[in-house]
């Protein structure tokens, strides 16, 4: 199928904000981007898509946590590679809609290198993209 | 990137294919039951659509705002296209192989009632009368 086209919300010092329904359409070119999508934020977006392409940060949806926290689980395995990561609340933003996630979206968890950002629970996924931008640059 | 596929079943010329993303859709999937790990929202209700799956199974992520995270399945029932979301507590997204043995289905579209599935099936037991209507359906 064609892959999707992304839409850069920010631009700063090289680095940027882009926006995708989907994380399975990260690709190398997101090296530098903080990628806000509609995806959630299980495993399979870290290990498969987030880490192999280099993205420098993520906010996905918490898909309603879910069986064992896996709506979030890829947040602790970026932690762990130092790439900040949060989710929106699923009823705060439409799942698979990287638009939404962003205009939308109100955090719901974020990892510990997302924290020292300055990324908190309760903001809005727009504001937190910000602080994860100005934090890499 | 090209995503994993797990063939669980083949009967009649058609397969139970599990995979943790529905982007690993494509042509070697065509009029199959493809259980996947992912959402049920807009885009993967796009991707059935498109990739021509036979029948779908995802997660329900929490239903979640305008309960988009099963859209999918009202856009695949205007295609005829039966497809059932498992609850989010039931199986870990993002994982397809818990959608498909740990999964409770928590909505059915009614391409998917059908053939027989209905809420509090397992996704097994579901993905099975998929494959099993498909076959006699034929098409």
């Amino acid at each position: 199928m064609t892959h999707e086209v992304h839409k850069v919300a920010k631009e700063s010092g090289g680095f940027r904000i882009v926006i995708a329904n989907s994380a399975t359409s990260i690709t190398e070119d997101n090296k530098n981007d903080i990628v806000v999508d509609g995806s959630h934020c299980g495993a399979n977006i870290a290990t498969d898509y987030v880490l192999p392409n280099g993205a420098r940060g993520m906010i996905g949806n918490d898909a309603g946590i879910g069986l064992e926290d896996a709506g979030i689980a890829s947040l602790k395995i970026l932690e762990a590679q130092g790439i900040p990561a949060a989710a929106v609340a699923a009823m705060s933003a439409e799942i698979g809609v990287g638009q939404s996630t962003y205009d939308e979206g109100v955090i719901s968890a974020a990892n510990e290198v997302a924290r020292k950002m300055g990324v908190a629970v309760g903001m809005t996924a727009k504001e937190a993209a910000a602080k994860m931008l100005k934090g890499i640059s | 990137m090209a995503e994993k596929k797990t063939i669980v079943k083949e009967a009649g010329g058609r397969k139970i294919v599990v995979a943790d993303s529905a982007a690993a859709m494509d042509e070697s999937t065509k009029g199959d039951v493809f259980v996947d790990g992912s959402h049920c929202g807009i885009n993967v209700g796009e991707m059935t659509i498109h990739s021509g799956v036979g029948a779908m199974v995802g997660n329900d992520a929490g239903m979640g705002k305008n309960d988009a995270g099963i859209a999918a399945l009202k856009m695949c029932d205007e295609k005829g296209i039966p497809a059932a979301a498992v609850a989010a507590m039931s199986a870990k997204i993002g994982n397809g192989m818990s959608t498909y043995e740990q999964g409770k289905v928590s909505v059915a579209n009614e391409a998917a009632q059908k053939l027989g599935v209905s809420a509090g099936m397992s996704a097994k037991e579901a993905a099975d009368k998929l494959l099993e209507g498909l076959i006699k359906g034929g098409k």
